[in-house]
C-alpha cells in the first residue's frame, strides 16, 4: 500500500523489504513506518489569526482535519502529486508552522482552482481560497518568490485593466515571451495565428475590444489596488 | 424584453467565437430569448481572486449591476469560469455587509447603482435544459446524429462549489457532482452518450500556459477517459477548457499516444448541427481538432 503521508515520516527511517517472512507469513513491504512525534508545545496562533482576518481565509477556522478535501483534490489524487496536501497546510497554518510551510512554497501554488475540495468540505470551509489565501501571507511574508501562476496572474490582471476585457492572445504571447515557454515557439505561434486569422478571430492589440468608459471605472480599480497594497 | 440577460464573457468574443455562434441559433431554434449585456467587463475570472479580494468581487458585479439595469433577474453565462465568479460576487455581497458596503461605494465612485446580491448566474446549459429541455429538441430534431457516441465534459466550476451554484439544493439545478443535463440534450439530438469516469474532471485551465505539465496531463487523462469509453467526440460546455484540451492535442500525441485522440466540440455545436444547421453556421472550421473533418466524412 502507497504511504499517502511520506512526509511525517523521518527521512531514512522507512525500510523496504522486499521478501521477508517470519514464521511463515509474508511480512514483505514497508516496514518502520512510525510517524514522527507531532506534539506541538507552542503553538503560533498569530499564523492563523492573520489568515482568519481575510476574506479569503476566514473559513480557515472551521476545519477539523478531516481530509475530505485531499482525498478528492485534483491535484494530489488524479494528478499524484502527494506533496499537494490541502488538509496538511491547513493543519501547518492552524499551528503557526511557518518553517513547515515554508518547505511547501514549490508546491502551493499548484493549485488549479476546481473547487471540488469546497463542494465536499462537510463543514463548510472554502478550502480552495483559504489554500489562496495561506499562499498570499507567504507571499506576504517573503516566505515564497513569485511562482509561475502568480506572475500569469499579474498579467492577466494588467491585460484587463487596459481595456476592461481580456486580451487572450496578447495575455499568452506576452508570457510565453517572458517565461520563453519552450513548447509554444516560433513555429507553433505562427501556425496557431494562421488558422485564427482564417476563421476571423484575431482580436488583439488595436483590434481588440474595449469597455466604452473604462477609464472611470479603471481609476476605481486601481484605487482598490492600492488599498490592497498590490501594484499592478 | 427578455428577463435573461446574456453574459458572454472574454473568451466568447475572441477564441471561443464558434460558442457564441453555436449558442445564438440554438437558442433561437428553441425560442429563447436572452438580452446580451451591453458593454460588459471581464469577470476577473480565477485570476484576478489570488492578487487582490476587493477587486476579484468589484469587477463581476459591474455585470451584474448591468443586467440589473436592464431589468433581468438571471444572467445566462456559457464559460464555467464566468458563473463561477458572478455567483462568488453574487454570494459575497450576500452574506458579508461590510463586504457589500465597500463595493458599494467603489460601485458608487464609477458611476454605477447600487447592488445588494439578487441576481443569480446560470450556465447556459441549464437555461436549454429547463426552459426548452430533451422533449423540445427531440420534436425539433432534423438531422439526428445518430450512430456518433460523444463523451460530455463538464469541467469543474459548472456546479461547484453548491454554495455559488445552488446545484442540487434548488429545483431544476444539475446534480453536484454527477451532472446529467449535456448527456439527455445530446441523447435528445440522436447521438448516444457515453459513460465515462471524468466529466467533472479540472482540465488543468486554470493553469494552461503557466503549469504545462498539469494542463498536458490533465487534458490526456480527459482524452484517454473518452477513448476508452469507446467515444468518437468529445463534447464540452466552457471556452477554457475547450481551448486548452485542443491545444494540448499536439503535446498528448507526444508525450501520451496518438490512439486517445478525439475531436473536441462545443455541445451547442452538436445541438445545431442536429437542429438542421450547417457545418460553417455553427463555426467548426474554428475547433484546432479535426471536428471539421469528422462530422464532413459523417455527412453533415
Amino acid at each position: 500500500m502507497p504511504i499517502h503521508e511520506k512526509n511525517l515520516i523521518k527521512k531514512g527511517d522507512l525500510i523496504q523489504k522486499e521478501k521477508a517472512e517470519l514464521e511463515g507469513i509474508d511480512v514483505s513491504g514497508q516496514w518502520n513506518t512510525f510517524m514522527k512525534p507531532r506534539v506541538v508545545p507552542d503553538y503560533n496562533t498569530r499564523v492563523l489569526r492573520e489568515i482568519a482576518s481575510t476574506p479569503m481565509g476566514s473559513t480557515i477556522t472551521k476545519c477539523w482535519q478531516c481530509g475530505t478535501c485531499t482525498a478528492g483534490c485534483c491535484m494530489h489524487t488524479d494528478f499524484g502529486l502527494r506533496e499537494f496536501n490541502p488538509r496538511y497546510f491547513i493543519y501547518l497554518a492552524q499551528k503557526g508552522a511557518e518553517d513547515e510551510l515554508k518547505q511547501y512554497a514549490d508546491v502551493i501554488w499548484r493549485c488549479v482552482t476546481c473547487n471540488k475540495c469546497v463542494e465536499r468540505c462537510p463543514k463548510g470551509v472554502r478550502v480552495e481560497e483559504v489554500i489562496h489565501a495561506i499562499e498570499n501571507y507567504m507571499h506576504a511574508k517573503g516566505m515564497m518568490n513569485d511562482t509561475p501562476a502568480r506572475r500569469w496572474d499579474k498579467q492577466f490582471l494588467e491585460n484587463v485593466l487596459e481595456a476592461g476585457v481580456l486580451d487572450e492572445l496578447m495575455l499568452v504571447y506576452k508570457y510565453i515571451r517572458q517565461e520563453k515557454v519552450q513548447e509554444f515557439d516560433m513555429n507553433y505561434m505562427m501556425k496557431f495565428g494562421f488558422k485564427l486569422f482564417k476563421t476571423g478571430r484575431v482580436r488583439t492589440g488595436p483590434l481588440r475590444r474595449r469597455v466604452k468608459g473604462w477609464k472611470k471605472v479603471r481609476n476605481v480599480a486601481m484605487e482598490i489596488l492600492e488599498k490592497g497594497g498590490e501594484k499592478p | 424584453m427578455s428577463d435573461l440577460a446574456f453574459y458572454p464573457g472574454c473568451s466568447l468574443d475572441g477564441l471561443g467565437k464558434a460558442y457564441e455562434k453555436s449558442t445564438e441559433v440554438v437558442l433561437r431554434d428553441l425560442g429563447i430569448r436572452v438580452d446580451t449585456i451591453d458593454n460588459y467587463n471581464c469577470c476577473g475570472a480565477t485570476e484576478v481572486k489570488t492578487l487582490n479580494y476587493d477587486l476579484s468581487i468589484f469587477l463581476p458585479t459591474r455585470n451584474l449591476v448591468l443586467a440589473k439595469e436592464m431589468g433581468s433577474r438571471t444572467v445566462v453565462a456559457a464559460c464555467n469560469g464566468c458563473v463561477f465568479s458572478l455567483n462568488r460576487a453574487n454570494q459575497a455581497l450576500l452574506e458579508n455587509s461590510g463586504t457589500r458596503e465597500k463595493i458599494n461605494g467603489y460601485l458608487k465612485k464609477a458611476g454605477m447603482g447600487e447592488y445588494g446580491g439578487d441576481i443569480h448566474t446560470d450556465h447556459v446549459l441549464e437555461v436549454i435544459y429547463r426552459r426548452a429541455g430533451p422533449e423540445k429538441i427531440r420534436s425539433l430534431v432534423k438531422k439526428p446524429l445518430s450512430g456518433i457516441k460523444v463523451a460530455a465534459y463538464y469541467g469543474c466550476l459548472y456546479t461547484r462549489p453548491k454554495v455559488y451554484t445552488r446545484a442540487g439544493l434548488e429545483e431544476g439545478r444539475d446534480n453536484p457532482e454527477h451532472p446529467f443535463f449535456m448527456d439527455s440534450l445530446i441523447e435528445a439530438a440522436g447521438a448516444s452518450p457515453v459513460d465515462h469516469p471524468v466529466k467533472t474532471i479540472c482540465c488543468g485551465g486554470g493553469h494552461a500556459v503557466s503549469d504545462r505539465e498539469v494542463s498536458v496531463g490533465f487534458s490526456a487523462a480527459i482524452m484517454n477517459a473518452a477513448a476508452q469509453a469507446g467515444a468518437d467526440i468529445i463534447a464540452t460546455m466552457c471556452p477554457l477548457g475547450h481551448v486548452n484540451i485542443e491545444n494540448n492535442i499536439t503535446a498528448i500525441e507526444k508525450q501520451y499516444s496518438n490512439k486517445i485522440i478525439r475531436p473536441v466540440v462545443y455541445f451547442t455545436q452538436l445541438l445545431g448541427l442536429a437542429l438542421g444547421h450547417s457545418r460553417s453556421d455553427v463555426r467548426l472550421a474554428d475547433n484546432l481538432s479535426d471536428a471539421d473533418r469528422f462530422f464532413a466524412e459523417k455527412g453533415f
